[in-house]
């Protein structure tokens, strides 16, 4: 089965009402219920829906992001990370030996074209992984598009050590829809990416901490393409771009104001003297003003 | 969100999810105008009949309204009472200086000689607005034989926080902690208590906030870097020349 790349909320309800208006419902119910419940459970959660509601099983797959499962390709011995844009019924396939495991009959490959931009594709990002994770996986996973247009999956996992006692991960899942107009020479590329962030900690002095969660943005541009190597660098840049943002905002989010909300509840100063020390600041900041007004006048 | 029209779904099965869940919460109910928790040490019947332990009031809690009604007097366990209302004297000035906006439950019962004063403590702040929730829950639970001696304090607190503006961040951590305290009379007994779990507390706090900084300084860096070592943006061109001049390698 094709998987058209659903870049724009709007344009999968409507995917979705075509199928039942009830079912669109009920799918939404199903999306705000994932979006309100601890992240931590994602596995578990996706699971309990999928036995309340299995005919909504195919599109909850699609549409909730789930942290990445690795595989080894049984060919190169090298690690690969597991979608629904790689998969096939119960099989996935390698983006290095281009082959699924376990093997089937009649599996959705690539056309020859697509897979050399492929094969280009996970060259490219397995440089910027490098780059920017410094170990870690990646992979890509691009398909043609009905209308002439073609789409990609580009996906990246990295673990902490695991030593002392922090651990973490981060999981990236990009997915990309490009559209070549102008007669080849500029494209409409549209990015949907979100990250995956686990953090825990497990001092004895603060018991276990857990910090987990996703963010999710979108992205649109146009740019100039000569040949397929001008869309491994317009969407190589769109990606690192926005894997910098959404750093970026993970860092203010995660680490400020999670922290910011939980000081909130209780408070590491007692509110007595915080309350004195407030009341002093403001009396400064109006006997500031008395102040500046005063000298105004004298000038 | 009605996720499944199965009629009879939501049965007895239900409301004994309402009730773990309520409790394990510490949700708020006003009675009477007064805050009170709903926890299972103050729970009369496993289901819906309730007990505020500061104004000594028996209430039906309503799941679905957060209403408390048919609210009546309800007689504390004498026999542990003056170690109760002692501990909860002594916690308010602790609890007024450092949580902003509090609601606090210390229940206490006497059987077989012993004494069990629990104190539940919750503080949230709740922002849908602005998609963010955060609260502040503990548990201590002090016993001890009646004629005093060394109390056995165990504390279970937590902090948990959701942030989901275009994502769904959580933040979820406990820590459990056990200490025994002198509890030779009531009101030195307290003082001794709240002195206990005014440190645990606070201590627990600023532990989170430095795993904060050190999560942020050192876990998060060792997994994605702000830039690459050549502190600039990739040139995607170059990289494309790689891959190019490996293919003529892998040809000639």
């Amino acid at each position: 089965q094709r998987r058209v790349a659903i870049t724009d909320g709007n344009e999968y309800k409507s995917y979705l009402s075509m199928e039942g208006r009830d079912q669109g419902v009920k799918l939404d119910c199903a999306l705000d219920l994932m979006r309100r419940l601890p992240p931590q459970n994602i596995e578990k959660n996706l699971s309990d829906l999928i036995d309340l509601n299995p005919d909504l099983c195919d599109e909850l797959l699609a549409s909730v992001d789930q942290p990445l499962k690795i595989a080894k390709c049984k060919k190169t011995n090298k690690d690969y990370l597991l979608c629904d844009y790689n998969r096939d019924g119960d099989s996935y396939r390698s983006p290095w030996s281009n082959e699924y495991d376990p093997p089937i009959e009649d599996g959705t490959f690539p056309t020859d074209k697509i897979r050399q931009f492929e094969i280009d594709a996970n060259f490219a990002f397995d440089l910027y992984r490098e780059q920017y994770f410094e170990g870690g996986i990646s992979s890509c996973y691009f398909w043609g598009l009905d209308n002439g247009g073609f789409a990609g999956a580009i996906l990246i996992k990295k673990t902490g050590d695991g030593s002392k006692m922090f651990k973490g991960s981060w999981d990236s899942i990009h997915v990309v829809e490009v559209q070549e107009k102008g007669a080849g020479r500029n494209a409409h590329y549209k990015l949907i990416s979100t990250v995956m962030l686990w953090l825990q900690n497990s001092r004895p002095e603060s018991g276990t901490m857990d910090l987990g969660g996703s963010l999710s943005r979108t992205a649109e541009k146009d740019a100039p393409v000569t040949d397929m190597s001008s869309h491994i660098v317009n969407i190589g840049r769109m990606v690192e771009k926005m894997e910098n943002g959404i750093r970026m905002t993970l860092d203010t989010i995660y680490f400020g104001k999670t922290r910011d909300i939980m000081n909130k509840t209780r408070s590491l100063v007692d509110l007595n003297i915080r309350g004195l020390t407030d009341k002093l600041n403001s009396q400064l900041a109006d006997a500031l003003k008395q102040h500046n007004t005063f000298k105004n006048k004298e000038n | 969100a009605v996720v499944s029209t199965q009629s009879g779904h939501y049965g007895r099965g239900a409301s004994s999810v309402f009730y773990d869940y309520a409790t394990e919460q510490f949700t708020t109910v006003k009675v009477d105008g007064e805050d009170t928790l709903i926890t299972k040490e103050g729970s009369l019947d496993g289901s819906k009949r309730f007990y505020d332990p500061k104004n000594s009031k028996s209430f039906t809690y309503n799941y679905l309204k957060n209403e408390a009604t048919d609210v009546e007097e309800e007689e504390r366990d004498s026999g542990a009472e003056k170690w109760r209302e002692a501990i909860q004297t002594a916690l308010k000035s602790y609890l007024d200086e450092f949580f902003p906006a509090h609601v606090t439950a210390v229940y206490g019962k006497l059987e077989d000689d012993q004494v069990t004063i629990t104190v539940c403590i919750e503080d949230h702040k709740y922002n849908p607005n602005n998609f963010w929730n955060g609260k502040w829950k503990s548990k201590w639970e002090i016993k001890f034989p009646t004629a005093g001696g060394f109390a056995k304090v165990d504390g279970a607190m937590s902090a948990q926080v959701h942030y989901y503006e275009d994502g769904n961040v959580q933040l979820l951590s406990n820590k459990k902690v056990e200490e025994s305290v002198q509890i030779s009379s009531p009101s030195e007994g307290a003082n001794n208590v709240v002195e206990f779990i005014k440190k645990s507390e606070t201590d627990y706090q600023l532990a989170i906030n430095e795993n904060y900084t050190s999560m942020s300084n050192t876990t998060f860096k060792a997994l994605r870097r702000n830039l690459p070592i050549t502190q600039t943006l990739i040139d995607w061109h170059k990289l494309h020349g790689f891959q190019v001049g490996k293919d003529i390698m892998n040809k000639s």
